[in-house]
């Protein structure tokens, strides 16, 4: 058993190593986050560059999940969180007193774990996100839909039965539709919470081929558990523990020559 | 192996699993077949209403006359039957009466009405029974002007526990001739109506060649000893002229007298306390050329029905008019098959049934309010000459062309009831117009009962769409924001309180409504309306000014709490339009809105209306659409909501396009089950509707719905009757309704929860 929760270090070594970064699309600043008096967030400051994919790992309750929400403000629908520091998008704080968060979460789309598409046909669930900005012209919403679920890897699959029911669709499809939803907005950032958590092994495969296809034009944040997966698909790596970030950087050396021990750790599958 | 102990284990988990599993099957097989019964009891007791009609021939005898020769010398002028059927009576033209045995044609008795040796009995007259038990009032009118007025009783008694009937005959005027045409003219036609022995009896005749019309009228005055009755006696006449007078018929009322012809002409004349007779309308009851063949008065005497040559029996009655003159209207016609002309028409005594024979000795009955052919039978191979149908409608007596009489029992339960009767306008007697009406009783004996159940079944939807109208509403938009918006605190104190809403009594309700609402509704309807235009705009002007407040004032008020703001909010918007309710009435509708409606727009204002039921009703069912939609909205799953408000929806976007799609199957059976609730709820209705069974959807009129109909009528009806299976008719009616709706939510219910299943 060479991989138990561990990598596979042989198979990370050959990878070619990511693009130098250029521009950071999203910059954490000091992030306090306060569940009521409980405090899930410390001090976190990281750069997540544009279009790349960048992974949250760490143990369950580590509070990745509970960062991701904080770059579209989801957090805000928790009863008692309490928010200190700042989250700068393209340079402007989204905690800011003049944001409008409908417009925040346009710019920045996420994508959950359990697979949530709406109790509407596939076209209606595409469509959504146009159709609460008032799009209604039917050729905009014919091409955005097309070419969301083309993006998404879906529209082989569906297009014969684009006004069927898509509760209709299996588990991975319906990951799928849901990510072709949040990208037909065009968003700048894709937010993804364990977006394969709930899905087999083939679906999970096919996310993570979507996921490399799109980071040409999103910035993409990934929680995942799945270190195996975190390394495929990811550029960069942070990893976080008991709510501090304590490592953050290119994917290949994280995993190869983390600095910290707490990182060799958990990645060699000594704690999580 | 399993040890011992477990195995036992096993076995008792098994045998608890069972006796579990065998408990709630045979707790759910309960339940259905409860509710199965109750329908297969409902149906059987309405079924016997669409029992097919029957009859059976019981003997067939010649007549009494002795033997057939003495049937050219007394005719059989009338055939009577007593109610029990133990006794028949044969009036033959030589003036005697034969009493014999309906069953087998055995005389008992044979008496002279007519004393002997007195002129020849020229005509001959039956009118409505004055007393009880079958009896009644005849005539025999006499070739010199004279007629013999008698009276038959049947008395009861039981000696030694054995019912025994005795006819007994009378001459309740006192003497035994009476004058009827002073000039002494032979009595052609003869028509007699008398109320008794203590009430008028008036006599009308036809008399010499040019159709004259002769009345006499008996009234009793008790003398000034007190010894006895002495009988003031009037006369009056009239010439019809060229008009024939085949037909005579007086009203039971003693005021209208209607003389007819062949031709089918018909003179309504009116008969005053006097004897004095003026027309009072003239018509046509035949217009192709047909021949008048049979003319008698429905049980009531207020129709009647006219046979012609062509099989056609129509029906006419007076109706008033816009001058508001009552005038002699044909109603409806029925038919004998193959236009066989009509020969003879016979009336039941106390429903609208009659019966009609032809030339082949067929006899047909029919009902009239329910237009229905009921039975036809061939009662005899040859025509039939007279024909009688017994006291309670339950046997006929018929007379054919060669002398023999046949003697039928009729099971005829509920000719009442047909499909047009129980849902369509039917036209009753004394109505302006056809018409859905329900009257099931009256004091009066010849009432025609009213059996629509049309307007039951309106003033049931009625009293539900006005309860809905006022529960949809509040329920689904309280239901909304306590599941969607409102802090889980301030839901947790909310959703309980209205849900013990639920608890409360109906019949606490409806007294309330009944009682105190209702007036206090009638007396300040400006204020209500005041009420209803003011507090949305008041809400909504708070919820503005609320939103300008600056942010540390507003912070004040924890999110989803904002909801208890409203409380004084609508109490104080509340108590201004109360308050500013007389003021208006007093300035626009002269003090008195109600009056105002009724007088300026025509709309009726009962006190007892819809707009009482519906609030208390909808108070009612707010409790049940407010749980049932709560529950389905706070259900939505939350990875929904957020996945649509994670895409850049607005709140009211996520609620409008995701929360409320995805929750609409509960919401639908919320609808549904609260709709099932207001057309099966009693005690309300029953309290506040004032329980008048009208067709009118106006907010400020009463009306009756099944469930108060079931419930004010079922402790008066006598078990059997056909009011009584009708009452269980209804009853069947607002099953169905209630399970119709029922199942309709629920089925639809299932198949969305069957497509959303995995969310």
């Amino acid at each position: 058993m060479t991989l138990t929760h561990g990598v596979d270090r042989a198979f990370l070594a050959g990878r070619p190593p990511a693009r130098e970064t250029t521009e950071t699309c999203l910059e954490v600043r000091d992030l306090n986050l306060f569940y009521g008096e409980k405090q899930a967030l410390h001090r976190i400051a990281l750069h997540i560059p544009r279009r790349r994919v960048t992974a949250f790992i760490g143990p369950s309750g580590c509070g990745k999940s509970t960062l991701l929400r904080c770059f579209n403000r989801m957090n805000d629908l928790v009863d008692g969180v309490r928010i200190e520091g700042q989250v700068l998008l393209d340079g402007e704080d989204i905690y800011a007193g003049s944001v409008n968060v409908v417009n925040l979460r346009r710019r920045v789309g996420m994508v959950f774990q359990k697979p949530n598409p709406f109790p509407k046909t596939i076209y209606e669930n595409v469509a959504y996100g146009l159709r609460i900005q008032g799009v209604n012209k039917r050729h905009v919403l014919d091409e955005t839909v097309e070419k969301a679920l083309r993006r998404a890897a879906l529209w082989d699959e569906v297009k014969d039965r684009l006004h069927d029911n898509a509760l209709g669709l299996s588990g991975g499809q319906q990951q799928r539709l849901v990510i072709a939803r949040a990208i037909a907005i065009e968003p700048e950032v894709l937010l993804l919470d364990e977006p394969a958590s709930a899905l087999d092994p083939i679906s999970t495969l096919k996310i993570e081929e979507l996921i490399t296809e799109l980071k040409d034009r999103y910035t993409i944040v990934i929680v995942t558990h799945n270190m195996q997966q975190a390394a495929r698909v990811s550029d960069y790596t942070a990893f976080l523990y008991m709510g501090e970030l304590i490592e953050f950087g290119d994917t290949n050396t994280l995993f190869t020559n983390p600095s910290r021990k707490q990182t060799e750790d958990y990645i060699t599958g000594r704690y999580g | 192996m399993m040890s011992e102990t477990a195995t036992r284990r096993l076995r008792g988990r098994l045998l608890r699993d069972f006796l579990a599993r065998l408990g709630v099957g045979l707790g759910g097989i309960g339940v259905i077949l409860a509710i199965v019964l109750i329908f297969v009891y409902l149906l059987s007791v309405v079924l016997p209403l669409f029992k097919p009609p029957h009859m059976a021939a019981v003997a067939a005898y010649p007549s009494p006359a002795g033997h057939p020769s003495a049937l050219a010398t007394a005719q059989t002028l009338y055939l009577a039957l007593e109610e029990q059927l133990e006794i028949a009576l044969r009036f033959s033209s030589d003036g005697t009466v034969t009493f014999f045995r309906p069953d087998d044609g055995s005389v008992l008795e044979r008496r002279r009405v007519v004393p002997e040796g007195t002129a020849r009995v020229t005509s001959f007259a039956v009118g409505e029974a004055g007393s009880g038990a079958g009896g009644f009032l005849g005539a025999y009118g006499l070739a010199d002007g004279r007629a013999v007025v008698f009276g038959v009783r049947f008395e009861v008694s039981y000696p030694e526990d054995v019912r025994v009937i005795t006819p007994l005959l009378g001459y309740p005027l006192g003497e035994v001739f009476v004058t009827v045409d002073p000039e002494g003219r032979p009595l052609q036609r003869l028509a007699i109506q008398g109320g008794g022995e203590e009430e008028p009896t008036t006599l009308a005749a036809v008399v010499g060649e040019a159709s004259g019309i002769v009345a006499a009228r008996f009234v009793p005055e008790a003398s000034f000893l007190g010894d006895g009755l002495t009988w003031e006696v009037y006369h009056g006449s009239h010439a019809l002229g060229t008009q024939a007078a085949d037909f005579l018929l007086l009203d039971k009322m003693q005021r209208l007298l209607y003389v007819a012809d062949e031709a089918g002409a018909l003179t309504v004349l009116e008969v005053d306390d006097e004897a004095g007779l003026a027309v009072r309308q003239r018509l046509a009851l035949l217009d192709d050329g047909a021949t008048l063949t049979a003319l008698i008065f429905l049980a009531g005497d207020i129709s009647l029905l006219a046979g012609d040559s062509r099989g056609r029996i129509h029906q006419w009655f007076p109706v008033r008019d816009a001058h508001n003159r009552s005038l002699l209207t044909r109603i409806r016609g029925f038919e004998l098959a193959g236009g066989e002309a009509v020969r003879l028409l016979a009336a039941e005594r106390h429903r609208r049934g009659f019966l009609a024979a032809g030339a082949s000795g067929e006899a047909v009955l029919f009902h009239a309010t329910a237009e229905r052919e009921l039975l036809r039978a061939r009662v005899a191979d040859q025509a039939l000459e007279l024909v009688t149908l017994a006291p309670r409608a339950n046997a006929l007596l018929a007379q054919d062309a060669g002398g023999e009489l046949h003697f039928w029992r009729i099971e005829n339960e509920h000719p009442e009831i047909s499909w047009s009767a129980l849902w369509q306008k039917v036209w009753y007697e004394s109505y302006p117009e056809p018409d859905h009406v329900w009257q099931s009783t009256s004091a009066s004996n010849d009432f025609e009962p009213k059996f629509s159940l049309t307007p039951l079944t309106f003033g049931t939807l009625k009293a539900a769409f006005y309860a809905m109208l006022f529960a949809i509403p509040l329920g689904i938009m309280g239901a909304i924001y306590t599941a969607y918006f409102m802090a889980p605190r301030m839901r947790g104190l909310v959703k309980p309180s209205i849900e013990i809403m639920e608890a409360l009594p109906t019949v606490i309700l409806g007294f309330l409504a009944g009682l105190w609402l209702a007036p206090l509704l009638e007396a300040n309807l400006a204020g209500l309306f005041a009420l209803l235009l003011l507090v949305p705009p008041g809400v909504l002007l708070f919820a503005w000014g609320w939103q300008r407040l600056p942010l540390p004032w507003r912070r004040r008020i924890p999110e989803g709490w904002d909801a208890a703001l409203l409380i004084p909010v609508l109490l104080g918007v509340g108590a201004l339009a109360w308050a500013c309710g007389p003021p208006v009435e007093k300035l626009f509708f002269g003090g008195d809105l109600p009056g105002w409606l009724s007088h300026e727009l025509g709309m009726g204002f009962d006190q007892r209306n819809a707009l009482v039921v519906g609030l208390a009703m909808g108070f009612a069912v707010i409790p049940t659409i407010f749980s049932l939609a709560e529950d389905a909205i706070f259900s939505v799953p939350r990875h929904l909501r957020n996945g649509s408000l994670a895409l850049g929806a607005t709140q009211w976007q996520t609620l409008t396009r995701v929360v409320l799609l995805t929750a609409s199957p509960g919401i639908f059976a919320a609808i549904m089950i609260g709709f099932g609730r207001a057309v099966g709820e009693t005690m309300i209705v029953l309290m506040a509707t004032g329980n008048t069974p009208v067709m009118d959807f106006s907010i400020f009129q009463g009306m009756r719905t099944l469930s108060a109909n079931i419930a004010v009528e079922m402790p008066e009806s006598e078990v059997g009757s056909t009011h009584y299976r009708v009452l269980f008719l209804a009853a069947l009616v607002l099953f169905l309704f209630t399970f119709l709706f029922n199942t309709l939510g629920e089925v639809v219910r299932q198949r969305l929860r069957r497509r959303y299943s995995n969310l």
